[in-house]
């Protein structure tokens, strides 16, 4: 009786732990809470590879409802993808990272599970799900501290893998092709000596007068190419007008101040000056010190150009570039100083200030133009006769659109509707 | 509150009045705080330029992960050290050509792909008076860029148009900006007057 | 042969090509080309950054030598420049990073270089005033309608333009949705295409005034 009582003891003790550390858990096999309770999952197209992307498509009723994603490896290693997720979200990416970058590995065989809840998941139930010895082959309803967890099957294997060909982007090879077709027709067109008209640019007929008027007054031209990098077109296409407007001041035998915000910029605003002023055959006057570096640093370089602008009185000022909020500083000291200031830039936040405080400004496109209105040399027009064209194309497609919008929303005719469509899915990129 | 005894504070409120003083005029005040300025920005440059570039992008790399791929532009970068010397000074333009060729290669699609955006951006998803008068003005616009057209007669009326909504453009960012930079201003004087002078909270 | 233009310019070219194809190779190693290239740009841009410190501080030399008009601001720029590589050494080796909260370095920051960008940066209240007033003044078409705009927009944009009309912010707020828009894509095109004509140039070697 003794040794009957103390086993039931120890029994009790042994289930009184048993509850304190196990939480309580029922589970039903292979129910589902509704049909067709699975999430899918595929290599991510078009990529670099290191990705996959997991999909699902529940009832709407469930759109509150969190789905908690969980991945197992062909090594059988655990791992969660996502926790909490919206229902409505209906897709998750796993994707490498620069934190993680073996996290998907291309060519490894992944099995994804999903988790329904209508509570947030449980951390418990969630390491007790991903710990090793138990892992989560089986689907059903779990029901763990009367809290229900519906747990999807697995999913096939899934494989990620890179792509030798971004499918989504043949409109773009497409149009790059025939663009291409487009300029080398114009090229061939000047090199076969037919003129090209370039219009008159606001502006850039002044250049000339602006050198000249500085010279005169004994005066520097001082030019400003912004905070851009050599990587970036508008500071390249400023590069190109410093050439043209630097031999201008190499004719005029004046001097050229470019106060640089990059060092590389610097350094190539140095090999144009010097190429520009070797062409109009004045090496003698190139000074490497003229085109010097101030500093990398947005408002130091504008404090720095203000100074310089106030202590040299340049005639005549060009800013030419990537310029940000940094372009009014510069603007409207040059014009307290009564230079004359012909801006550029392709940062439309920008250019109402250049309009307001300078006396031509070249909006956009136009400075990227400028360098082939300042030297009409035929290869060049026949580049911006091609742009031209690639205009009309544009100005054609949007009209089309328009049109065809009309009939497919305004008279609701189904194929215009589909034509539509199409038109839209192809300018995706 | 009381005047502020903190010693980098008072640095800091006297150099933000040596800048307002150029509002006046170019005066030694300004000029101590410009020099300053930049002469502190390049030397903290320097210091930013040691740490994420030669630490972070060519010594971690090269040493740790045996990255030698980053020995490329570190040979460029080199070899833009050549203009110190005048005899060879035109290897520099070998790093230049690449930079170069790399901004303008990486342009050319993008441009594509902001191109295919905004035709995208101008297709009217609804009709409405709204969506029209973009595509009228879209298409002005781009007929303001033509170059190879004088704009004259039809061309130079459409080309006016365009004109007309840039300046209604330049305009509306004038004025949607203008709050923003007395906001700024607004910004310094608290700190005058609360940080530094101690008169409001 | 080094000497010529050729070599450069097939590099440019080279390069600029193998740019463009890898936008539709998102395989290895082309996928990863635009992280790369950004990443040696500003690898060598570091190292040129001791050619522009050579720019900078050598002008400033010879001005302290030649005993310039400025010849003292100059001494000021030189000793800030010194005086804060001295500093970030020093708390390198005292904290491992010259970037931790408690170096001196981190104090020429925040109460030397931040109050005066900031201030600089709060000039464009003057500068934005100025350049409206003359603008107010011009007597043409195009300034007096930049000029309105900007004036409605701004009253849009202030709990006074509420007070003047209800209609004031949404018609601020269709101003920048619709002709504001229609401009700004226009603008936006023709950049675009700028571009691509200006890359175009470059790579094919129409341009080549960026090398002497």
């Amino acid at each position: 009786m003794l040794k009957r009582t103390l086993l039931l003891i120890v029994f009790l003790i042994l289930s009184i732990s048993l509850f304190s550390e196990n939480d309580s858990l029922i589970f039903l096999e292979n129910q589902t809470p509704f049909e067709g309770f699975a999430i899918t999952g595929k290599d991510i197209p078009n990529d670099g590879g290191g990705g996959i992307e997991i999909e699902w498509s529940f009832p709407d009723s469930l759109d509150n409802f969190f789905l908690t994603v969980l991945r197992k490896d062909e090594a059988g290693n655990n791992s969660i993808v996502a926790t909490d997720l919206l229902v409505s979200s209906k897709q998750v990416r796993d994707v490498s990272s620069e934190e993680d970058p073996s996290r998907v590995k291309d060519g490894t065989k992944y099995y994804y599970t999903g988790i329904l809840s209508k509570k947030m998941v449980d951390e418990d139930f969630l390491n007790m799900l991903i710990s090793k010895e138990n892992g989560y082959s089986k689907n059903g309803i779990y029901i763990f501290n009367n809290d229900t967890f519906y747990v999807t099957a697995e999913t096939d294997a899934i494989i990620s893998k890179a792509s030798w060909f971004n499918l989504s982007r043949i409109p773009v090879v497409i149009s790059l092709i025939l663009i291409s077709f487009v300029f080398l027709y114009y090229l061939n067109l000047a090199k076969s000596g037919k003129e090209l008209y370039i219009r008159k640019i606001n502006g850039l007929d002044a250049v000339e007068e602006a050198v000249g008027r500085s010279t005169e007054m004994g005066k520097p031209i001082m030019y400003i190419l912004g905070i851009g990098y050599v990587t970036d077109i508008p500071t390249i296409a400023g590069l190109t007008i410093l050439s043209r407007v630097s031999k201008k001041v190499a004719e005029y035998e004046t001097k050229i101040l470019v106060p640089s915000y990059d060092p590389v910029v610097m350094t190539t605003a140095q090999e144009v000056v010097k190429e520009a002023f070797t062409e109009a055959g004045r090496p003698d006057l190139y000074n490497k010190n003229d085109i010097m570096y101030i500093t990398q640093d947005q408002f130091g370089y504008a404090a720095g150009v203000d100074g310089m602008m106030m202590r040299e009185k340049p005639g005549a000022v060009f800013l030419q570039g990537l310029f940000f909020a940094e372009s009014l500083i510069l603007a409207e000291t040059g014009h307290s100083i009564g230079a004359i200031q012909i801006s550029g830039t392709t940062e439309t936040a920008q250019l109402p200030f250049f309009v307001a405080a300078c006396d031509y400004t070249l909006i956009g496109e136009e400075m990227m133009a400028a360098s082939v209105y300042l030297q009409k040399e035929p290869m060049m027009l026949g580049s911006i006769a091609a742009e031209d064209l690639l205009k009309v194309f544009i100005m054609v497609l949007i009209i089309v659109g328009f049109v065809l919008s009309i009939f497919a929303y305004g008279f609701n005719i189904g194929i215009f509707k589909n034509l539509f469509d199409l038109l839209a899915r192809a300018l995706q990129v | 509150m009381a005047i502020a005894t903190n010693f980098w504070i008072w640095i800091a409120a006297l150099l933000t009045l040596a800048i307002y003083s150029f509002l006046y005029k170019d005066n030694p005040f300004y000029k101590f705080a410009e020099y300053l300025l930049v002469g502190i920005s390049i030397g903290y440059g320097i210091s930013v330029y040691w740490h994420n570039t030669i630490i972070t992008k060519v010594y971690n790399p090269l040493v740790y992960d045996k990255n030698f791929l980053v020995l490329i532009p570190l040979l460029l970068g080199l070899l833009m050290f050549s203009r110190f010397f005048k005899n060879v000074s035109y290897l520099s333009r070998i790093p230049i050509a690449f930079v170069v060729g790399a901004g303008t290669g990486l342009s050319v699609p993008s441009s594509f792909e902001f191109l295919f955006k905004q035709v995208y951006a101008t297709m009217p998803l609804k009709l409405d008076f709204g969506s029209l008068i973009i595509v009228v003005g879209v298409i002005s616009t781009l007929v303001y860029f033509f170059f190879s057209l004088e704009h004259k007669g039809f061309v130079g009326r459409v080309s006016r148009v365009g004109i007309t909504f840039i300046m209604v453009a330049f305009g509306a960012a004038f004025g949607y900006t203008i709050m923003a930079r007395v906001s700024l201003f607004i910004g310094r004087i608290q700190f005058l007057l609360s940080d530094w002078l101690g008169i409001i909270k | 042969m080094l000497k010529g233009k050729g070599i450069p310019i097939f590099i440019t070219f080279l390069v600029g090509m193998i740019m463009i194809i890898s936008f539709f190779i998102p395989h290895k190693p082309f996928g990863d080309i635009e992280k790369i290239s950004l990443n040696w740009y500003s690898i060598i841009a570091g190292f040129t950054m001791l050619l522009g410190v050579d720019s900078l501080i050598g002008m400033h030399f010879r001005k302290l030598k030649r005993k310039d008009e400025n010849w003292f601001f100059s001494l000021v720029l030189i000793l800030g420049f010194t005086a804060t590589v001295v500093v970030g050494i020093i708390e390198t080796v005292r904290f491992g990073t010259a970037f931790d909260d408690k170096s001196y370095f981190t104090y020429i920051y925040n109460y030397f270089i931040v109050p005066l960008q900031s201030t600089m940066f709060s000039l464009l209240a003057f500068f934005i005033a100025s350049a409206a007033y003359r603008a107010f003044r011009a007597r043409n078409f195009d300034a007096t309608l930049l000029l309105i705009t900007a004036i409605i927009v701004m009253l849009g944009r202030v709990p006074l333009g509420e007070q003047i009309s209800p209609y004031l912010p949404k018609f601020t707020e269709w101003i920048m949705q619709v002709p504001q828009m229609a401009a700004k894509r226009g603008i936006g095109l023709g950049i675009s295409l700028g571009a691509l004509g200006v890359s175009i140039r470059i790579i094919l070697g129409i341009e080549r005034s960026y090398l002497s």
